[in-house]
């Protein structure tokens, strides 16, 4: 069956069985920040945006995407995503690298609906990206950074 | 996941996916899939999409004294909308934040969470004890049944062939009600091996009302009318709270399985129903 969306910017088209999973159809497109990890939408490896929303693409058909717009680590380019990956490295919040392509879409989703957030916030905006390495405090560290450099002040005070 | 998906359908009305569903191939209903995903099977199966059936609206509605969510609504939409927020001083969208991880709300709807929940489901307690109507499209018709009495036995193939359309939750008169959400699991991360959900209405000192649902006994959240019916006419003090959480622990049926022993979800029955009443006092207390 034919599947339309648009990934990372670009209309595209895919020809798709119909039980086809968006994790692997991503990774076959050359998307290969989507990480295959628990396949069982725990770990958060394959985090991508659907419309804007961090969800994780191994519990997705790649059908029910159709008509909606995708975005991988692969196709962030803007100020934020840059932030995020200077205060990331900055922090030593990447260590083995697995999650951080999941950490990075979690964090772009929390700030880009919430400019400001509570470490709080922080913590449920990650809870669905398990990191084996940091400890997730430098994590935490570098989102309050990046929050504090694009004018919020990671303080909760809205 | 379900490794044999042999199509895919994409209906635009309730009737054209009522009469997909009712062919011979075996199919399911999809929405957000999270449920789907996590079933493993290899047997040949269809696929009905409903996100487009226009089924995520989310009203507050004053007027009738009522809040609409549609099926298809995601549940942290609801988690993050001003209409659910005012429900019970924030219970609704407080409880519902406490399903799963952040990406799982976003997919997950609540209709999808009805049909055939999980035993460990936090949503079937937490709106068990909302008045909590299910509205649902079967056989050409629009029809209603309270949320508690969707898991009847004689209902259920009713159910199975059957559109859930959403829920209208009743809003309850604010200050002399309140309601508290508890989960008890082994990590963060995992699904509940104890939930409970707790309303009482308090007037003059004294429960006029009273709703208290246990899941993931481990089996599906469920009332406990007995209890209920003890607290109602009763002065609401610790004592009494102390009192329901050790009755709340002998009336449950419990059971052990893999994550907890029969003894331990006893005790736990028994602190959890304390502690949600104890709470419930301080809040009404504080705000009459
Ligand atoms: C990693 C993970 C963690 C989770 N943690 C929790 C947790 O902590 N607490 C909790 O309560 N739940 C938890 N869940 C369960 C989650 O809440 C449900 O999977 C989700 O709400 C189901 O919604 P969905 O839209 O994804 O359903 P789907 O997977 O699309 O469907 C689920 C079922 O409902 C049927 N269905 C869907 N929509 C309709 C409709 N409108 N009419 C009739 N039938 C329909 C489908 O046929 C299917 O049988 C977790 C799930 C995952 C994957
Ligand atoms: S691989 Fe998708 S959540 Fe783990
Ligand atoms: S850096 Fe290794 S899993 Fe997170």
């Amino acid at each position: 069956m034919k599947v339309e969306f648009e990934l990372n910017g670009k209309e595209q088209k895919f020809d798709v069985k119909p039980g086809e999973v968006l994790l692997d159809l991503l990774r076959d497109n050359g998307c290969k920040s989507v990480k295959r990890g628990c396949e069982t939408g725990d770990c958060g490896a394959c985090m991508v945006l659907v419309n804007g929303r961090a969800m994780t693409s191994c519990t997705l058909f790649a059908a029910q995407v159709d008509g909606k717009e995708i975005r991988t680590v692969e196709g962030m380019e803007d100020n934020l995503t840059d932030q995020l990956k200077q205060f990331m490295l900055e922090a030593g919040a990447v260590q083995c690298g697995f999650c951080t392509p999941g950490v990075l879409i979690s964090a772009y989703s929390l700030l880009t609906h919430n400019k400001n957030p509570s470490e709080e916030e922080i913590k449920a905006a990650l809870d669905g990206n398990l990191c084996r390495c940091t400890g997730y405090v430098k994590q935490i560290d570098a989102i309050k950074e990046t929050a504090d450099s694009i004018g919020g002040s990671s303080d909760g005070k809205k | 996941m379900l490794r044999n998906v042999k199509d895919y359908h994409y209906p635009g009305s309730l009737d054209e996916a009522l009469s997909l569903d009712n062919r011979e191939s075996r199919s399911f209903f999809i929405a957000g899939g999270t449920a789907l995903a996590l079933s493993d099977s290899s047997r040949p199966v269809e696929l009905i999409d409903v996100s487009r059936l226009g089924l995520n609206d989310l009203e507050l509605d004053r007027e009738n004294g009522n809040l609409k969510i549609g099926a298809s609504t995601r549940i942290q939409r609801v988690v993050e909308s001003g209409a659910a927020r005012s429900v019970l001083g924030g219970f609704l969208s407080e409880s519902l934040e406490e399903i799963g991880s952040y990406p799982i709300r976003n997919a997950g709807t609540l209709g999808g969470s009805l049909v055939r929940p999980f035993p460990w489901s936090d949503i079937i307690p937490i709106l068990s004890v909302l008045e909590t109507e299910v509205f649902y499209y079967h056989e050409g018709n629009e029809k209603t049944r309270e949320l508690s009495r969707l898991y009847e036995s004689d209902f259920r193939s009713t159910l199975n062939s059957s559109i859930i359309e959403g829920v209208s939750i009743s809003l309850p008169e604010e200050g002399n009600t309140a309601a508290k959400f508890m989960k008890f699991s082994r990590s963060e991360f995992d699904v509940a091996s104890l939930n409970l959900a707790c309303r009482l209405t308090v007037e003059g000192g004294y429960i006029s009302k009273a709703k208290l649902s246990i899941g993931a006994r481990p089996m599906t959240g469920e009332r406990i009318p007995a209890l209920e019916d003890n607290l109602v006419g009763k002065k609401l003090t610790e004592e009494l709270a102390k009192k329901s959480g050790k009755e709340a622990g002998e009336s449950a049926e419990l059971r052990g399985d893999e994550k907890l022993g029969q003894e331990y979800r006893e005790q736990l029955v028994k602190k959890m129903t304390e502690e949600a009443i104890t709470e419930i006092m301080k809040e009404v207390a504080n705000e009459s």
